[in-house]
């Protein structure tokens, strides 16, 4: 009786470190509820996922990327590049070609998801034909890309020229005042789409190889490559999304939006227990940081605590996620 | 002179005795060689003198003086040094900062004193007649100069023993005689020097004296002007039967796999063979014969620079790749299995998958449970002991990890198997199954080449064996003609 009890005191103690950063969750969300009576209400929620989706989205590629064993740094360009892309070509195509502005913008989110695919493939192929570290390559297009977007703006912001309906990707709501963000939508079902095709498809399974050992995975006659690319395409399309999002919010194409980004994004990666080393991780650990980051900066801004802060206590969080993932890799091995 | 002594030195394993009352003694400003085949005890024996384990009975001596280690800090301490065959330079420093890495000369107590470092190791590399620029970077260095800086970074600690484990293994053959220079001006020192090596026809050319050891057992010791190749390899292997594959196993005739003229450079030239089905080919060489990079040209994973390879009548394209010379019905099971055969941190049932993934699909969607369903089988067939499929392939003895990374490649029904080393580093019961699997395969009609540098277990296996050596095949055996002797001088190149 008294093994067994033990046996399931060790069971329940392994469950907790496995999921170390949703027990802490929990605890933060219970806290922050008794709190602030404003913080566990609806319209707040909303409002996180809201807040969240756009580096929510480009964390499920980015969790892709990790996987994989590579980086994507440019993202935070390519959320510029795509907003001023969409509102130049709202602004000047409809002279040009004679067309209506609705035709101008979806030519122009065409544009930016082409510009991504290519992206994706340029880095795979840099890094994997030529061997370039990913972090190079990509700290390549980041800078690239922030120089398309400033010359394709003339280095100002180009405002109001969206259609009616591609705002409301960014500020829409489905059905009335307290109902769901469009921005939250897009999140949710980009959750499912990268949950799925990472756990269910053979690419989604490669990623993992490639990411585990890239030499096991290219004697297993697995291509290394096309994974690769789709993992880096994925994680541009995934930024593009989230440039439209954010463009749509403030009605404006800026070569500023996005900067920095990638901090974020690759926190709430690893805060979900993706490792940097490549072959660990889940989307749904992704969505757990995401919330996470969410709930520290919504919490703490109603807390009314500084910004700065907030940087200070993400800081403490990511560590002790990265301390335990760490610790029970090392007890597994 | 200075003298090491072993006397009635024992090692036990679970299961095995390693080292069996040996008693022998090495002497100072000679170069001593030690022998013996893959499991014969040299390196257990290297490993107690340099403290890396303790023996379970017996006793040490340096000069009369009884020695015991807890640790191989301590060894070196006392003055005993090994260069192992891998390297342990940092690439991108220079000679000198690798000689006295981490105790570099300093000034004033905490200032590299670069002038006196540079001055120093030359001093050091002219007592070896080494012709090597200190201030030069070591990723810059040819092979035997890097081996030499091995070598003078242990002298550098004015070591009484230095053993060298296979010094030459890695070097080409002009390489060889550079170093051996080198280990004729260092016998002019008081040290004493163990050689060990797999190379005989090396041995007569720069040992004094050879010891051979067979199965933990002092054969004997000799000088080497009182012994021939012959002698040598007679007390290396004795006399012994081997057992041989199944009789009912019986190639077809028509070539499953031909390989014509198959070159890459520095690595394998002009290598033209048949394998016919159900055929199990053995291919002996040494480590550095090209055996492995032969291997994976055949396979797509390394490119080759001319000939042809034609399976089941179809040709290869000549920009190929594992994938597509999987879709040709070729596996293999590399060298290395934990840095290329397996992935280490995944799961038993995911490293069973990964050759197979595009087998076990529906369309865009992996197939869960066909893919449990194989990677079950395999467990099965191959009696892979695991303790849960779940578990990281990490947690698996070597053998079992090996029978893993054979599952995975059967998992993708291949014609031809290529197996490189498959019994490196794992116990005979889960040889002898690695054996029963390749003839459970051949049965079904699958061609295996089988490449080994444990030749006893060539063959036992194997219908022919190719001997390669220096990038070329230079020979082909009927096992049933031969015995290991034979073979082994053929790998070699001495003559029997």
């Amino acid at each position: 009786m008294n093994r067994f009890g033990q046996l399931n005191r060790k069971k329940a103690l392994d469950f907790l470190f496995d999921h170390v950063v949703e027990v802490i969750l929990i605890i933060l969300i219970l806290a922050m509820g008794n709190i602030s009576s404003t913080f566990n209400t609806t319209a707040n929620w909303l409002n996180i996922f809201r807040n969240m989706s756009m580096k929510g989205l480009i964390a499920f590629g980015m969790t892709m990327v990790i996987i994989s064993g590579q980086i994507d740094l440019s993202i935070g360009s390519t959320v510029a590049l795509s907003g001023v892309i969409v509102a130049r070509a709202c602004r000047d195509l409809p002279e040009i070609m004679g067309i209506s502005v609705s035709l101008a913008c979806v030519l122009g989110m065409l544009m930016a998801f082409m510009i991504a695919i290519l992206m994706g493939v340029i880095h795979g192929y840099a890094q994997h034909k030529f061997r370039m570290p990913a972090f190079i390559v990509t700290l390549a297009s980041q800078n690239l890309l922030y120089g398309l977007a400033g010359i394709l703006s003339n280095g100002f912001p180009i405002a109001n020229t969206f259609p009616d309906w591609f705002s409301r990707i960014g500020v829409g709501k489905i059905s009335g005042t307290n109902g769901l963000p469009i921005p939250a939508l897009i999140l949710f079902i980009f959750f499912l789409i990268m949950l799925f095709v990472l756990k269910f498809t053979t690419t989604g399974r490669s990623m993992y190889a490639i990411g585990g050992n890239p030499e096991s995975a290219r004697l297993s006659g697995i291509n290394v490559l096309k994974t690769k690319i789709f993992a880096f395409s994925a994680v541009q399309v995934m930024s593009v999304m989230a440039g439209f999002i954010n463009s749509a919010q403030v009605l404006s194409g800026s070569y500023s939006f996005g900067r920095g980004w990638e901090t974020d994004v690759i926190t709430a990666v690893v805060i979900g227990g993706t490792s940097m080393a490549g072959g660990i991780g889940t989307m749904w650990g992704t969505m757990v940081g995401i919330i996470f980051l969410g709930v520290i900066i919504n919490g703490m801004t109603i807390l009314n605590v500084s910004v700065y802060a907030q940087y200070v206590v993400r800081a403490i969080f990511m560590s002790i996620a990265v301390l335990v993932a760490t610790y029970r890799a090392k007890k597994k091995a | 002179m200075s003298v090491l002594k072993a006397e009635n030195l024992t090692k036990d394993y679970p299961g095995t005795r390693a080292l069996d009352k040996v008693t022998v003694s090495f002497e100072s400003g000679r170069v001593n060689a030690l022998l013996g085949k893959n499991g014969s005890g040299k390196s257990t024996l290297v490993k107690c003198f340099a403290g890396a384990i303790q023996p379970t009975s017996g006793a040490m001596f340096l000069d009369d003086e009884p020695i015991s280690f807890s640790s191989p800090a301590e060894a070196n301490q006392k003055g005993i040094a090994v260069v192992y065959q891998e390297m342990s330079l940092v690439p991108s420093l220079t000679v000198t900062e690798n000689i006295f890495l981490g105790r570099m000369p300093k000034k004033g107590g905490r200032i590299v004193d670069w002038q006196a470092a540079h001055k120093e190791a030359k001093a050091l590399l002219d007592t070896m007649d080494a012709d090597i620029d200190p201030h030069q970077i070591v990723s810059r260095l040819s092979m035997w100069q890097c081996q030499v800086v091995e070598i003078t970074k242990a002298m550098s600690h004015k070591p009484r023993v230095l053993m060298l484990d296979e010094p030459t293994s890695a070097l080409a053959a002009h390489e060889v005689n550079q170093m051996f220079e080198v280990l004729r001006a260092l016998k002019r020192q008081d040290v004493i020097i163990i050689y060990i090596s797999h190379k005989l026809h090396e041995i007569p050319e720069i040992a004094d004296t050879v010891s051979v050891l067979r199965d933990g057992v002092l054969i004997g010791k000799e000088d080497m002007k009182d012994v021939t190749a012959s002698d040598i390899l007679g007390m290396m292997f004795g006399e012994m039967q081997h057992k041989t594959r199944p009789a009912d196993i019986l190639p077809g005739d028509t070539p499953l796999l031909s390989v014509r003229g198959l070159s890459r450079e520095g690595l394998f030239e002009d290598i033209s063979f048949d394998l016919m089905p159900s055929e199990v080919l053995g291919i002996a060489g040494m480590l550095g014969s090209g055996r492995t990079e032969l291997l994976k040209s055949i396979f797509g994973a390394d490119p080759y620079d001319a000939g042809s390879i034609v399976v089941n009548g179809q040709e290869a394209k000549r920009k190929s790749s594992p994938i597509a010379m999987k879709k040709m019905g070729l596996g293999l099971t590399p060298e290395d299995r934990k840095q290329e055969g397996l992935i280490l941190i995944h799961s038993i049932r995911d490293n069973l998958c990964y050759a197979s993934i595009d087998k076990a699909r529906k369309g865009w969607l992996e197939n869960k449970k066909q893919r449990m369903e194989i990677a079950d089988s395999q467990v099965k067939n191959l009696e892979i002991q695991v303790p849960n499929i779940r578990a990281s392939v990490n947690s698996l003895s070597g053998g079992n990890q090996q029978k893993v990374v054979v599952g995975n490649w059967l998992n993708t029904q291949p014609a031809i198997m290529l197996y490189d080393e498959p019994t490196r580093g794992i116990d005979v019961a889960a040889k002898q199954q690695i054996f029963e699997i390749m003839w459970q395969q051949a049965r079904r009609g699958v061609s295996t080449i089988f490449v080994s540098s444990e030749l006893e277990e060539l063959l036992e296996t194997c219908h022919r064996i190719l001997v390669m050596r220096q990038g070329r095949i230079t020979g082909e055996v009927d096992p049933a003609a031969t015995n290991v002797k034979e073979l082994y001088a053929m790998c070699m190149g001495g003559e029997a």
